[in-house]
């Protein structure tokens, strides 16, 4: 029994100190009982759901938090620009490539598993949308199979790039680190707001008058150009940013910038990949803004005890 | 605030309304009022009443030591037995509602 208090208290290391002196006592009582009464089984995964609230906690990733909150805004539009952004480059990079003769048999989607990535973000928000409940799961079948099949890709041919694959994986992070498993009909139309925007937006980015057709794709130049334009498409969602948290809207400006993020993050660290490429100034600061802006995000997370609540220990004593 | 209340949160607090309960309590107050369906684990558990907490719908009332071990126990706000009463309010009446289309088609006696 000793060594199985020892063991649940061990537990007790993942929460926040303020948070483990505040609840850890009750927490291990808690366990101790129910311990007691289930079978071993269902012990463990007490065990485990205690563990992984402590990470929650520790990360400040709880519904109360800032930063609970905004990942609950931006997990489905996280999942939507996903699916838009592989209908974007199947469109913009799988296609043109398939219809060039010249590029045959080194290209094409027969011969790259780009289209089934993007099928596989596709049918993930449609399955979303469709079972909410389900949602952490799904994104984490989509990220999993994205980065497996690009790594066996790898050994097979060059596309898609890792670039592209970052971008794609980073959009589900939200919706597997977001505490709220629910999502209501209410944010789809907000969603599919998102994606379509985005969509557009890399077609403006990526649209090049001088390269049109396949060499207009994201195998080519997309990650190129979406760099080189990258500090339009920064300062907008900077200012995007600032506006919201001026007027108050902080879990939205916050969510927003969480969604920035791997195109921030890609719009910097693609060109330092590079020998002949250099990072562009403008790049470099939207880069520390959003640093700055995720770090105060992360500071107000962070778990604070709350105030005694007012104790009346007779009247409980007296009843027990 | 909460905007819709999801069944597990409906259950524990019902199972506050009949008074202030400790952790474990809730767990099997919860067990019991959906007949086994429902079994919270400690980590759903504490993330639900830090939620509630932070939402003004239950409070911690005050704390003991039993058999060496720590119960805090918490009960319903006047907030939180509001949210409780118009929740239950809408759940029986979209209920009888169903109930009264099931004798008119014939399927329910």
């Amino acid at each position: 029994m000793t060594q199985d208090l020892a063991r649940t208290r061990k537990l007790l290391s993942f929460y926040p100190k303020a948070y483990r002196e505040e609840r850890g006592e009750e927490i291990v009582s808690t366990l101790q009982e129910a311990a007691e009464a289930r079978v071993p089984r269902a012990s463990l995964s007490d065990q485990i759901s205690v563990a992984l609230y402590g990470v929650r906690v520790r990360l400040g990733l709880t519904s109360e938090t800032m930063f609970g909150k905004a990942l609950d805004i931006a997990a489905i539009p996280g999942l939507v620009m996903g699916a838009f952004f592989g209908v974007y480059l199947l469109i913009s990079g799988d296609l043109p490539v398939v219809s060039s003769r010249f590029f045959y048999p080194h290209f094409g989607p027969f011969l790259t598993v780009g289209p089934l990535f993007y099928l596989v973000w596709i049918l993930g928000v449609a399955a979303v949308l469709e079972w909410p409940q389900y949602r952490r799961r799904i994104a984490g079948v989509c990220m999993t199979l994205t980065i497996v099949g690009e790594l066996l890709a790898k050994l097979a041919h060059r596309n898609p790039n890792i670039w592209e694959i970052a971008i794609l994986v980073s959009l589900g992070l939200p919706s597997l680190l977001a505490p709220d498993v629910y999502v209501t009909r209410r944010r789809v139309m907000p969603s599919l707001i998102v994606g379509l925007a985005t969509f557009a937006t890399l077609f403006f980015v990526t649209n090049s008058r001088v390269n049109p057709g396949f060499f207009n794709s994201f195998y080519w130049s997309g990650t190129y150009e979406i760099v080189r334009r990258q500090p339009y498409v920064d300062v907008l969602l900077l200012a995007l940013f600032a506006v919201l948290w001026i007027t108050k809207r902080r879990e939205v400006a916050s969510a927003a910038l969480i969604l920035s993020s791997p195109w921030i993050i890609v719009g910097v660290a693609y060109p330092m990949s590079l020998q002949y490429l250099q990072v562009d100034t403008l790049n470099a600061i939207a880069l520390i803004a959003w640093v700055v802006g995720m770090a105060l995000i992360v500071t107000t997370s962070r778990y604070r005890p709350r105030p005694p609540a007012s104790v009346d220990l007779s009247a409980l004593n007296s009843g027990s | 605030m909460i905007k819709e209340m999801r069944e597990p949160t409906f259950l524990v607090l019902a199972t506050l309304a009949e008074g202030k309960k400790h952790g474990y309590a809730i767990i099997q107050g919860v067990a019991s009022l959906s007949e086994g369906e429902v079994e919270l684990k400690a980590g759903t558990l504490y993330a639900m009443l830090d939620r509630l907490s932070f939402d003004g719908v239950i409070e911690s009332v005050g704390e003991e030591i039993v058999d060496g071990r720590l119960r805090r126990y918490y009960e319903l706000t006047s907030q939180g037995t509001t949210l409780l009463a118009e929740e239950s309010k809408r759940r029986v009446k979209v209920s009888n509602i169903a109930l009264r289309r099931l004798r008119f088609v014939g399927g329910f006696a």
